[in-house]
């Protein structure tokens, strides 16, 4: 099927992120997978399935901008403290930057939170840290919250309007969900694993 | 032990540097904004600016191009702490005066180890 309109090329940045057009609702539909962000101007839906992970979905429908991530904080044995909330930090400002790099204008943020369900239970409640998270930082950042679900067992698909801040949660069946709270306990650990990033002296 | 000012619009990102420069027995100064900074530095000396690039108002890159223009500081160390990955601004952050470039999120050991590097 031919697609309808034509696909604008990403903003610089999210050029590896996946773009296919979706015949059935006639609209393009960028995949954002665990641990990405994507921001975009274009008329598209950002599409990612959420376990424990949280999706910080933020818009300026005035300018026409918006985007999400999709984070979870880095977990596992001996990680230095503070380390999650040092990465959950990064995971939201540099998504709330890049919009405001693309036109958004920062009172103007309309801020939705989807995910953060106990799917990962040998390691904790994760999915409720996430969420734990995401609520403290918004709060000390003074950003209200225009809607959320969160919490619960059940795994999410999210489909994002960034243009116009729609959001539409389906929740998944187990099946559905199948293999991705170990897809989620990898990157958890791999986060924990990475290596910080460089400072360099000039 | 320095006196370091911290900029950045972030609350929970100076909690965060709070946490770290006064564990290692540095005094602290906030700012929330470059205004903020200017207004703070002109009032109590400063060894060590540790800024934010993308802020509301003044960016950091105007903030540092300020500080320089101040006799006082022409010559006192400046970091910038940031997410931005553009090699671009960091080459700007470098003209502008800036004398090092740490990538959010930052590791604490490695930032205090900046810290005293550049503090001498």
């Amino acid at each position: 099927v031919t697609p309808a309109v034509g696909l604008e090329p990403s903003l610089p940045g999210f050029e590896r992120v996946q773009r296919y057009w979706d015949s059935r609702e006639r609209t393009w539909v960028a995949q954002v997978l665990p641990g990405e962000f994507f921001v975009t101007r274009a008329q598209e839906v950002i599409s990612t399935v959420l376990g424990s992970c949280v999706a910080t979905c933020i818009c300026d429908r005035g300018a026409g901008v918006g985007g999400i991530n999709h984070f979870m904080l880095p977990f596992g044995v001996g990680g230095p403290p503070g380390a999650a909330t040092r990465y959950g930090c990064f995971a939201v400002e540099r998504l709330i930057n890049e919009i405001l790099k693309h036109g958004g204008r920062r009172p103007w943020l309309e801020v939705k939170v989807f995910g953060g369900a106990s799917l990962i239970r040998n390691l904790g409640d994760v999915g409720r840290a996430n969420v734990d998270f995401i609520h403290g930082y918004l709060k000390a950042e003074g950003i209200a919250i225009a809607a959320e679900d969160v919490g619960g067992d059940c795994a999410r698909r999210l489909r994002y309007h960034a243009r116009t801040g729609q959001a539409i949660i389906r929740r998944l069946s187990v099946s559905d969900a199948e293999g991705l709270a170990s897809r989620e306990t990898e990157l958890g650990e791999s986060l924990a694993r990475r290596p910080p990033n460089d400072i360099e002296l000039f | 032990m320095a006196k370091i000012m911290t900029i950045d619009d972030s609350l929970m990102m100076r909690m965060l540097l709070l946490q770290t420069l006064s564990s290692a027995g540095h005094q602290v100064t906030e700012a929330k904004d470059g205004a903020e900074a200017l207004t703070l530095a002109r009032g109590a000396p400063i060894d060590l600016f540790i800024c934010d690039i993308i802020m509301p108002g003044m960016s950091g890159i105007a903030l540092i191009r300020e500080l320089r223009a101040l006799e006082q500081y022409r010559h006192t160390p400046i970091l910038v702490l940031t997410t931005e990955i553009d090699p671009q601004l960091k080459t700007e952050a470098r003209l502008a005066g800036a004398n090092g470039w740490v990538g959010k999120p930052f590791d604490p050991e490695r930032l205090l180890a900046a810290v005293r590097q550049v503090c001498g």
